[in-house]
């Protein structure tokens, strides 16, 4: 059988890559893929954790359909603030939302 | 026939105890402030005292004790030992508190804030006889302080007036003196025995099993605290400037009871000193300064109580040198006759204030032809005072003089024969210029005789100082305190220490009474001397001078400290450093996402390799 | 070379291809198209790692309502001129995210994890599970997706 670690490493490198996108992208749907991409990482952790962690399918299992659901449900406010942030300012670039500051 | 056993005794304690809650608390819903309550607790005391008295006549002394404090296999007990000394004291205390108590529903009848009297007064009684039953030196110092907290609030009790508080202050710091003596000598005592119980130590001292000098030491420091609550030379500073608090306060605490507590102490810790022969000695020079320097002050004074104050400290004075010269009885029967007596003395002093409105004996005078009762009970407790036979201070006086001779050195016993012909003098003095003559002023000419309820207590202890004496001829004396020696009657004594009083009242006589010598020239003949005593000796002074310089200047060393380093530095350097830094920190908060997400994944890379280096 | 092994190579290769690829486009639309290619491997790992039903979910849901929501956005925020894809922060972000996988990677490979053979589980068996042992989470999840639903509802609203 392949070795558990072959797929946490997958995992990881994707997480990566949506770290970067989440830190380098100005378009704020660019950066909500980047997100994206991050939450499934996590979620392919976590099923390879259940597959191969002795009697922990069923935890693993059920616990990352609720991180999808969550996940989906966080799309769709996040969704709702960029088109708010484009109705106010026409615009979506992650730079202009810099006013929270000293 | 009800009968009690001597496990009973504790509810003397808790009878006053409860009549000082139920008068602090429901005090303003009953009659007169729940005045009564306390008198009904030491009276109801005194007839559950006879009941014990009963059983300890029938079965011997008792000691009970249970577990009170418990861990890692040490347990502190909490225990009462009941034996004859504690039972004469149980009834001094009991008896008197119930005859004051009787005396102030009358005197502090006017007072707005009279049902506090009560409490405190019932407060200090449970603790006074707490004391006395207590076996266990932590009990004991617990309610030594206890009784010492009641002193403050009874002589501060006119708290309004800024010489009474003063008093009040004084009166706790100098017995505060003598308190840390007794505190260290308990700690040192436990660490050399392991035990806090007094009949354990005890029996350990008299073994030899406590090594000197340590034993010398810690008996030291219990006459520390003994010497701060008898006001013996030199913590007796206070006792003067506690006649602030009102006559009764004075006749039962500053005479009978609280100041009796140093020499009960003692008294009960005797093995302690008997097996430290350096601070027996100790004990017994300091009881004879204390009785020559307060004899010769009381011979100066012009305020009534103030003399009374000074006797107190002289009579005790003959206690503790009874005690040194390990007249046990002696000292004992002293106490008791002394309590009596004494507290007659003010009591009776007192009457003359609540008519006269003045303690100043130059402005009395005549008084006993106005008021006879009040003078002729001042008259009994004065002469007992004296020693006159066959009044109850000649016997108990003589005991401790047959102590002191025998023990002590004729030089010794020299000076205390002196100090009972001062007793004579200051006591003439005052009788005479107080009640005889004619009145000098006009408080005097129109003074009356007080109300009943005053005098009946003065009535039943001018009883007592009369015949209460009689008890040592008769063997009972000796029979409760030391059955080993029966009372010898010593005829050479006797006459020896009659003639010391006779001296001493004979030149009062011949001074105030009879105007022989004059005063004003004596006076004027020992300048430097009468200068001396008017002053106090100057230790007033130098206590003053001592807290001035020392003292004083050590607070204000601490109080630098604690306001520049520990709050400028410590509490409000931490709220400016905490400013300061954020107002640096802040522009970190760029509004930028990106910026918060980077600062992020470092944060966590940095943490993580911070956890693989480390953990 | 087993099965096993070259079906995860090739996944492997499709989910890093198309990861990169998301997040170096230099066109919103291509970043979206290479999302869902991430998407659709990751649900071919979950059912290489014999959890099926948790694939189909991850299509169904991922697949079919995250990216489509995000072409959403994509079509209604559109600017006419040239919009800015990246930000400045470029370089330095790449080096945080190598050296994130690298300390990751450091701390996956010197675990020595159990080596158990897998086993397959019924949905049927989820199922129960779920609405059992899981009930009060998957009670609190729906609350979630209520009051998300709420929110966007209400940011997202017309202003009146």
């Amino acid at each position: 059988m392949l070795p558990l670690s072959w797929f946490l490493v997958v995992g990881g490198a994707l997480f990566s890559v949506g770290l970067y996108a989440v830190l380098a992208r100005a378009h704020a749907a660019l950066v909500l893929i980047g997100i994206e991409l991050m939450l499934n990482a996590v979620t392919l952790n976590l099923v390879a954790f259940a597959t191969y962690a002795p009697g922990g399918q069923f935890t693993g299992q059920v616990v990352t359909l609720f991180v999808i659901a969550v996940a989906a449900a966080e799309v769709g406010l996040a969704i709702a603030i960029i088109m708010r942030l484009f109705r106010n300012r026409a615009t979506v670039d992650v730079d202009v939302v810099d006013e929270m500051r000293w | 026939m009800l009968s009690v056993g001597l496990e009973s005794t504790w509810l003397l304690v808790a009878l006053p105890l409860f009549a000082f809650t139920l008068i602090v608390f429901a005090g303003r819903w009953l009659p007169r402030q729940g005045a009564f309550l306390g008198v009904l607790a030491t009276g109801v005391g005194l007839a559950l005292l006879a009941l014990l008295a009963a059983a300890f006549q029938r079965g011997g002394e008792g000691a009970f004790s249970v577990d009170w404090l418990r861990w890692a296999g040490f347990a502190i007990p909490l225990g009462m030992h009941v034996d004859a000394l504690a039972l004469v004291m149980l009834g001094i205390v009991t008896s008197v508190s119930f005859l004051v108590q009787v005396y102030s529903l009358g005197y502090m009848a006017s007072e707005p804030r009279y049902g506090w009297f009560f409490a405190v007064v019932s407060l200090f009684a449970a603790a006074m006889l707490g004391l006395v039953l207590a076996d266990n030196f932590l009990v004991l110092y617990v309610t030594w302080e206890l009784v010492g907290l009641c002193s403050y609030l009874l002589i501060g009790y006119w708290y309004e007036r800024p010489a009474a508080a003063a008093a009040a202050k004084k009166a706790f710091i100098t017995t505060r003196v003598g308190d840390l003596g007794l505190l260290i000598g308990i700690l040192l005592l436990f660490r050399a025995t392991d035990t806090f119980s007094m009949s354990e130590t005890f029996d350990l001292a008299q073994r030899g099993d406590i090594a000197q000098p340590l034993l010398t030491v810690i008996a030291l420091l219990v006459l520390a605290g003994a010497v701060g609550k008898s006001a013996q030379f030199p913590l007796h500073v206070w006792l003067p400037d506690a006649m602030e608090g009102p006559t009764p306060v004075s006749a039962l605490i500053h005479a009978a009871t609280m100041v009796a507590a140093g020499v009960y102490l003692v008294a009960r810790a005797l093995p302690l000193f008997e097996a430290a022969p350096l601070a027996l000695f100790v004990v017994a020079i300091l009881g004879l300064v204390s009785a020559l320097l307060a004899g010769a002050l009381a011979v100066v004074e012009r305020d009534m109580k103030r003399v009374l104050a000074y006797s107190t400290i002289s009579q005790l004075g003959f206690m503790f040198m009874g005690l040194g010269s390990l007249g046990y009885s002696g000292a004992v029967f002293h106490l008791f006759t002394h309590a009596y007596f004494k507290a007659l003395l003010f009591l009776a002093a007192g009457s003359v204030l609540h008519s006269l409105a003045t303690q100043d004996i130059a402005q009395m005078g005549g008084l006993l032809r106005r008021m006879p009762w009040t003078g002729a009970t001042f008259l009994i407790g004065a002469l007992a005072l004296a020693g006159v036979p066959p009044l109850s201070g000649f016997w108990s006086k003589d005991d401790v003089l047959h102590a002191v001779l025998t023990y002590q050195s004729p030089a010794f016993g020299l000076l205390a024969l002196v100090a009972t012909a001062l007793t004579g003098l200051y006591v003439a003095r005052v009788v005479l210029l107080a009640f005889f003559g004619g009145p000098r002023s006009e408080a005097a000419q129109h003074a009356h005789e007080s109300p009943a309820i005053l005098i009946g207590p003065l009535v039943v202890l001018a009883v007592g100082a009369a015949f209460a004496g009689l008890l040592a001829p008769l063997g009972v004396v000796r029979a409760l305190l030391d059955p080993g020696h029966p009372y010898t009657f010593d005829p050479g004594l006797a006459v020896l220490s009659t003639l010391a009083a006779v001296v001493g009242l004979g030149i009062g006589w011949a001074v105030y009474g009879a105007r022989l010598l004059d005063a004003g020239a004596i006076a004027s003949r020992f300048g430097s001397l009468y200068g001396l005593a008017t002053n106090k000796f100057y230790l007033d002074a130098l206590y003053q001078a001592m807290v001035d310089r020392v003292v004083l200047t050590l607070a204000r060393l601490v109080a630098f400290f604690d306001r520049r380093v520990v709050n400028d530095m410590g509490v409000d350097g931490a709220g400016v450093v905490t400013t300061a830094a954020g107002e640096r920190l802040r522009y970190l908060e760029t509004g930028k996402l990106y910026h918060y997400a980077l600062l992020m994944v470092l944060g966590v890379v940095g943490i993580t390799l911070i956890v693989l280096v480390i953990g | 070379m087993s099965p096993a092994l070259l079906v995860f190579a090739l996944l492997a290769l499709a989910a890093l291809v198309s990861g990169l690829g998301s997040v170096t486009s230099r066109s919103v639309v291509y970043s979206a198209l290479f999302l869902l290619g991430a998407l659709v491997a990751v649900a071919g790992f979950f059912i290489l790692l014999l959890a099926e039903f948790l694939g189909l979910a991850q299509l169904l849901l991922y697949g079919g309502t995250v990216v489509v929501l995000i072409f959403f956005v994509l079509m209604l925020t559109r600017q006419e001129e040239g919009e800015r894809v990246d930000n400045p922060w470029r370089w330095g972000a790449a080096v945080a995210a190598l050296l994130f996988f690298a300390l990751y990677t450091f701390a996956v490979l010197t675990t020595p994890w159990p080596a158990e053979d897998p086993e397959l589980i019924s949905i049927g068996e989820l199922g129960r599970t779920l609405f059992a042992d899981w009930v009060l989470p998957f009670e609190i999840a729906s609350m979630l997706l209520l009051v998300a639903l709420i929110g966007a509802i209400i940011i997202a609203r017309a202003r009146d």
